[in-house]
């Protein structure tokens, strides 16, 4: 087991509930008795129902008393039973007939040829023993030993890996990550099999005590970057973390933007890609998702499958992609100005027969998006919510009968819904954080449009532009590469290049080896493509 | 930070609910015109009428069962200017007038010889109606005109609208005409418009024969001095001031056949192009005028084989003739009735004398009048359909 | 220093342009023809020259004094009462200018667009826009407009849709009326050109100061490209005598396209590109009356002073004229000399003499 840095806390007045307790724990180490030490843990984990105390006695010699202490729910109860109490109450004789062995020795002997466990670790701090045990390790006393051996037989029940539901794919690998920590470090080792990939590991929260990973691959992740992810992770003082999100908003430039300038994927083949151009990421245990910094703006556009597939037709759905965040954003405003206010830009039919449908209408085409936009966002967050097959039932239900009655009914006009059904589809070609920033920026610009036309959506659209533009993710421009312009980056921006082009890494992100690939990959004639990719 | 957000949400949803109405038009709140024209009545006012759209009738299918809703609504009124007329318009009309998909301004005859800039000058200022509007001038009263409507179109607007962007003759649009009037080198024509009795629209299980009603046509155009009507170009005339502009070719020359000189061989002019050349030595003008023009046999009467080179070399004399010919009609027309340089010959003569330019501007209708101009014609026929001689001629 | 951010040669580039092109391509086209007629595009000519005059000077001048903008290096020439008198007088200029553009803004859109919404309406709102941008420095300045300014592509799209309506004979004969009405009608452009005095704000702002030279010019020949498209646009459609009638020549050309006669009445794209422009042109001018205050204040930070330049900038845009009528009177005839004698090239040149004689600054950092 690694070594746990507790990180170390910075003023925060006033105390945090477990901070006392944890500091009492600082001092105290275990004693040779075991009867003192098993008191002492027993008064720690005070009506902690769930722990197990088991005694029994080493086989050869039955004054050796040995204690083990786990979780049950969280230990592995096949490997205790087996590998601990088994080998060592049963099977050290059939290893070693005949000999005796004192209790001075027991120690050195049950960890050099006793316990059948792939990971032993000893500590005397009984802080470290109580996080063990918590953790779900095993944690073995010895009488007349002041140390504790750590069994890491950790078993629970867990979830296993699935389809990732978040980020589906059809070309691509389709595993994601899980809840728990170990798993998921694992799922990136597969990927990367280098060991310059560095996963190390910090615990947060004071009741919590969450083990979370520092992710990034050293020669290619700008060292700046990693110490400043690190102080910035070191700086959380907080009661516990649940899920990322909550170290997200504790670690991110500008909280009050509604940009997110911290990413997050649940798939370990494009965290991969992230670590390749010099992300750092951040994996927290309970979490099926991993924090990239530092995040670009682009990365919205960008989806995994882009670079599994054929590299022209990925740059043609970047193009939608791109198109349909324009229509995420703008559509509903668009249709009120022109509706509202430039009725020139219409074609004269469409302008006269718009007009006849809108006659029975009764509402203003403002308050008309308005209302129909709220009932799509309804719609949405109450599919969210239900069980999925019912969900979906109920909001392709609820959004048909409720759109096309209250057309009949001349409540709202057609063009309406399908210009708001559109801006809301259009909204979920986006990964989801950066959609949520549209979506209640749509709502603002459909305000300005309905106040001054197309000029105050411009306005409110060169103020988000400004806005995106003073942005920066971990010192790196939000916008780059697209403002500032770095010109070689903005071949995997605009277009997908094909994988012999993309020559180097993100300028702005990589601090060394910007080299990605050797020149002249590029497949030509038969007799030379042994030269070609692989 | 929470505070002020709060602060500016409020204020932007507060200038918003305040400021609502300043320059917005809910469709349904509009009376869009189609098309407009003004008169100049008896009592020497300014007649303003508008076409406006029913926007029942454009609903599409829903509207279908409707059957005969009128697609439009006429109505004028009065006033010393245009603005004026317009506002009067405002108590009978219980929407906002909308110019701004207005097709057509429709100038009576009357209010033509009174002089267009009276009419101009509203539209070319105001924001809303656009200056690609066709100026049409009506043959009798614009109101006639527009009280019309079309069998295939919905509105005698949108017919004309239509009739004039197919350029079956010379069209001009808003713009044109101001640029025209506000240059020296070349006076104005605008189109004729008429009303006349087309086509009957004939129903199913119909015994009588539906009453012919009058419909929107195009008939030549209108000569101007300065801003003032002066007098008429049929179509056969106007025709060949498109040649001598210089306007996009078209139409047809109907010639005698080379072999057969009793019937008739038809060409579709395909394009061409016009040069015309100045000259002038201080006191003589002269102007060289070459066309040239390239079209397509479409039709022959005669049995005669005119897939022949000889044949269409023949054809193509003839045709520059009648080219020539038609050319000289008009500019006698212009030069000695109505003595107005509409081909814009001034504009050539100013690329060239800038100097003499200055002097001869102020008096150009006269000095035009008086000028030689010799016409030039080439004529090339490039196809002749998908026939090599006339079908059913038998073998000889 | 007061400004931490630095720009690279090609966003001063883009800059420049956002803050010379906006109002020129609407302002000057109907000036610069009344006078030179068909033979405007000369006028451009000749103005670029005088434009790249300026640019030289003012480049010149900056490099003297690396790392100072022209509110520190005018005192050290001209001493510290002097130094601040002069500068004091481009606090004003910097404002006076940037009221006449926010006028000009609000007229058109008013004019043009919105005739029932009060003009102070648009005023607050581009001040609003560009001081957001202000506030964030430079970088934020420059990177906005960055990003914004492909825009401009719509304005080309326009220019080819238009060409449909367009007879090369409208512009013959060249130099019909003689050379005076050419250089009476470069007037005009020059003084617009001449805004690249502000330059002498950002040089020393640049990543490469070396490039100054290369930046200055190619912001002016790109602008004066520009310009010259866009009078070319509106001339060749409606020849000089109608280009001339015209308030916004150029806007008027774009009111004529119509694309398969159904997509038409497009103007409102290019009132688009327009409003984004001036965002830009605004927030350049309103950076450096900012930041030269701030100088002129010896403060340390410049961001106080954001909000009260910003509603002196209102304010002072809707006092400063009654009309339109009166505006573009102001800016055919009392603009040019007024900025182009006295700001563009006359203080610049007096300062650069100065500067020689007493051997001031030098190329030692340089």
């Amino acid at each position: 087991m690694e070594k746990f840095r507790k990180p170390t806390r910075t003023g925060v007045p006033g105390g945090i509930f477990a901070r006392d307790y944890n500091d009492s724990l600082k001092n105290l180490v275990l004693s040779q008795d075991l009867e003192a030490n098993l008191q002492q843990i027993k008064a720690i984990l005070d009506k902690c129902s769930d722990v197990i105390y088991r005694e029994f006695v080493f086989a050869q010699n039955e004054e050796i008393r040995l204690a083990l202490i786990y979780i049950e729910g969280l230990a592995d109860p096949g490997q205790i039973s087996d590998q601990i109490i088994r080998a060592l109450s049963l099977e050290v004789p059939m290893a070693v007939p005949g000999q005796e062995i004192t209790k001075a020795r027991a120690l050195e002997f049950i960890k050099q040829r006793g316990l059948c466990i792939h990971q032993l670790k000893e500590t005397y701090k009984l802080q470290d023993i109580i996080h063990a045990i918590l953790s779900g390790d095993t944690v073995l006393l010895v009488d007349g030993h002041a140390v504790a051996l750590v069994n890491g037989a950790r078993g629970w029940e867990a979830r296993p890996l699935s389809d990732s539901e978040t980020e589906p794919t059809v070309r691509g690998p389709r595993e994601s990550f899980a809840e728990t920590l170990r798993v998921n470090t694992a799922l990136i080792r597969r990927k990367i099999k280098s060991p310059n990939l560095k996963i190390e590991a910090l615990r947060l929260g004071e009741v919590s005590d969450t083990d979370v990973a520092l992710v990034y691959i050293e020669g290619i992740v700008n060292e700046k970057l990693v110490t400043e992810v690190k102080s910035r992770l070191e700086k959380i003082n907080i009661d516990a973390i649940l899920e990322s999100g909550y170290i997200e908003e504790l670690i991110e430039d500008n909280p009050w933007s509604l940009f997110p300038t911290v990413n997050h994927t649940g798939k370990p083949d494009r965290l991969a890609a992230m670590l390749l151009e010099g992300r750092v990421a951040i994996l927290v245990d309970g979490t099926p998702v991993a924090l990239t910094v530092p995040n670009l703006f682009v990365e919205y556009l960008q989806a995994p499958e882009d670079y599994y597939q054929r590299f022209l037709f990925a740059s043609a759905v970047r193009l939608i992609r791109f198109a349909s965040m324009i229509i995420s954003l703008m559509l509903p405003s668009l249709y009120i100005a022109v509706l509202s206010f430039h009725h020139e830009l219409l074609p004269t039919p469409l302008l006269l027969g718009m007009a006849a449908r809108r006659e029975v209408v009764p509402f203003p085409v403002f308050f008309e998006v308005l209302i129909t936009e709220i009932a799509f966002e309804v719609l949405r967050e109450a599919g969210n919510h239900l069980p999925r097959p019912i969900g979906q039932g109920i909001s392709i239900g609820a959004a048909l009968v409720l759109g096309v009655v209250a057309v009949q009914a001349g409540f709202i006009a057609a063009s309406t819904v399908i210009v708001v059904v559109f801006a809301g589809i259009a909204s979920l070609v986006f990964a989801n954080s950066a959609g949520m920033a549209f979506r209640l920026l749509r709502f603002a610009l459909m305000v300005l449009s309905g106040t001054l036309g197309l000029v105050g959506m411009i306005s409110g659209a060169a103020f988000i532009a400004i806005h995106m533009c003073t942005l920066r993710s971990f010192g790196v421009p939000y916008l780059s590469p697209l403002a500032p312009i770095a010109s070689t980056d903005l071949a995997d921006v605009v277009s997908r290049a094909p994988w012999w082009a993309m020559l180097s890494r993100p300028r702005l992100m990589t601090g060394q080896n910007q080299q990605r690939q050797g020149r002249g990959l590029k497949p030509t004639s038969p007799e030379k493509t042994s030269k070609g990719r692989r | 930070m929470l505070k002020k957000i709060a602060v500016l949400l409020l204020l932007i949803f507060l200038t918003s609910s305040l400021a609502g109405c300043w320059n917005r038009k809910e469709i349904t709140d509009m009376a869009i015109v189609l098309g407009t024209g003004v008169d100049w009545t008896a009592e020497g006012r300014l007649r303003l009428t508008v076409q406006i759209a029913e926007p029942g009738a454009f609903a599409g299918e829903e509207a279908a069962g409707r059957g005969e809703e009128a697609t439009n609504w006429v109505v004028s009124a009065e006033g010393k200017t245009i603005e004026e007329a317009a506002r009067n318009l405002a108590p009978k009309v219980p929407r906002n007038i909308f110019w701004d998909h207005c097709m057509i301004l429709v100038i009576g005859e009357e209010m033509a010889r009174k002089g267009t800039n009276l009419v101009t000058n509203f539209f070319l200022r105001s924001r809303e109606p656009r200056e690609i509007m066709w100026v049409l001038v009506a043959k009798g009263e614009a109101k006639d005109f527009l009280e019309t409507y079309s069998d295939l179109e919905k509105t005698s607007a949108q017919a004309a609208n239509l009739l004039t962007r197919m350029r079956t003759g010379y069209s001009v649009q808003l713009w044109e005409l101001a640029e025209m009037l506000a240059g020296k080198g070349v006076q104005p024509v605008v189109t004729r418009v008429e009303v006349k009795e087309a086509g009957v629209t004939p129903g199913p299980g119909q015994e009588m024969k539906p009453p012919v009603h009058k419909q929107v046509e195009i008939s030549g155009v209108g000569v101007f001095k300065e801003e003032k009507l002066i007098g008429w170009l049929d179509d056969y005339e106007t025709r060949a001031l498109l040649w001598l502009k210089g306007e996009p070719m078209e139409g047809v020359i109907t010639v005698p056949d080379p072999g057969e000189p009793d019937k008739e061989v038809s060409i579709t002019i395909r394009r061409g192009s016009t040069k015309v050349v100045p000259e002038y030595d201080g006191k003589n003008l002269r102007f060289a005028v070459k066309v040239k023009m390239e079209g397509d046999m479409v039709e022959q009467q005669s049995r005669e084989n005119l897939a022949k080179p000889e044949m269409i070399k023949v054809l193509e004399k003839e045709m520059a003739e009648e080219i020539k010919k038609r050319a000289f009609i008009t500019l006698e027309k212009a030069q000695k009735e109505y003595g107005v340089d509409i081909f814009g010959f001034g504009d050539a003569f100013h690329r060239k004398y800038k100097k003499a330019w200055r002097e001869l501007k102020n008096r150009w209708d006269t000095e035009f009048a008086e000028a030689e101009v010799i016409i030039e014609a080439e004529a090339y026929v490039r196809e002749i359909g998908l026939l090599s001689k006339r079908a059913g001629t038998p073998e000889e | 220093m007061l400004e931490k951010g630095k720009i690279n040669s090609l966003q001063a580039i883009l800059l420049m342009i956002s803050m010379i092109l906006p109002t020129a391509v609407l302002s000057v086209p109907a000036i610069t023809v009344k006078s030179a007629r068909q033979d405007a595009w000369l006028s451009i000519i000749v103005a670029t020259v005088v434009g790249l005059l300026i640019a030289w000077l003012v480049v010149t001048l900056s490099l003297r004094f690396p790392g100072k903008t022209l509110f520190e290096y005018v005192e050290e020439i001209l001493g510290k009462i002097p130094g601040k008198i002069v500068s004091f007088f481009y606090i004003w200029w910097f404002l006076h200018m940037n009221a006449l553009v926010i006028r000009e803004y609000g007229v058109f859109l008013a004019t043009a667009i919105m005739p029932d919404t009060p003009i102070s309406v648009f005023h607050i709102v581009v001040v609003v826009v560009a001081a957001y941008a202000v506030r964030n420095g430079l970088e934020v300045l420059s990177r906005a407009n960055q990003l914004l300014i492909p825009t401009t592509v719509l304005l080309a799209t326009v220019f080819i849709l238009s060409t449909g309506n367009m007879k090369l004979s409208r512009m013959l004969p060249v130099i019909d009326t003689g050379l005076l009405p050419i250089i009476k009608g470069a007037a005009a452009p020059a003084s617009w050109l001449g805004e690249i005095v502000t330059f002498a704000m950002i040089i020393p702002y640049l990543n490469r100061p070396r490039e100054a030279h290369r930046v200055a010019a190619l912001s002016v020949l790109l602008v004066s490209f520009f310009l010259t498209a866009s009078i070319l646009e509106a001339l060749l459609i409606f020849g000089p005598n109608l280009t001339g009638a015209w308030i916004f020549p150029v806007f008027n050309a774009v009111r004529l396209i119509s694309v398969d006669n159904s997509l038409g009445r497009l103007e409102i794209i290019i009132v688009l590109a327009w409003v984004l422009g001036g965002f830009f042109k605004v927030g350049v001018f309103y950076y450096a009356a900012v930041l030269g205050s701030a100088q002129w204040l010896e403060l340390k930070d410049y961001r106080p002073l954001v909000l009260p330049v910003g509603i002196i900038l209102v304010a002072l845009s809707i006092l400063i004229h009654e009309g339109i009528v009166d505006l573009f009177d102001f800016l055919a005839r009392v603009w040019p000399p007024y900025a182009l004698i006295v700001f563009e090239a006359g203080i610049p040149l007096v300062l650069l003499l100065v500067a020689l004689v007493r051997g001031k600054g030098g190329r030692k950092n340089a």
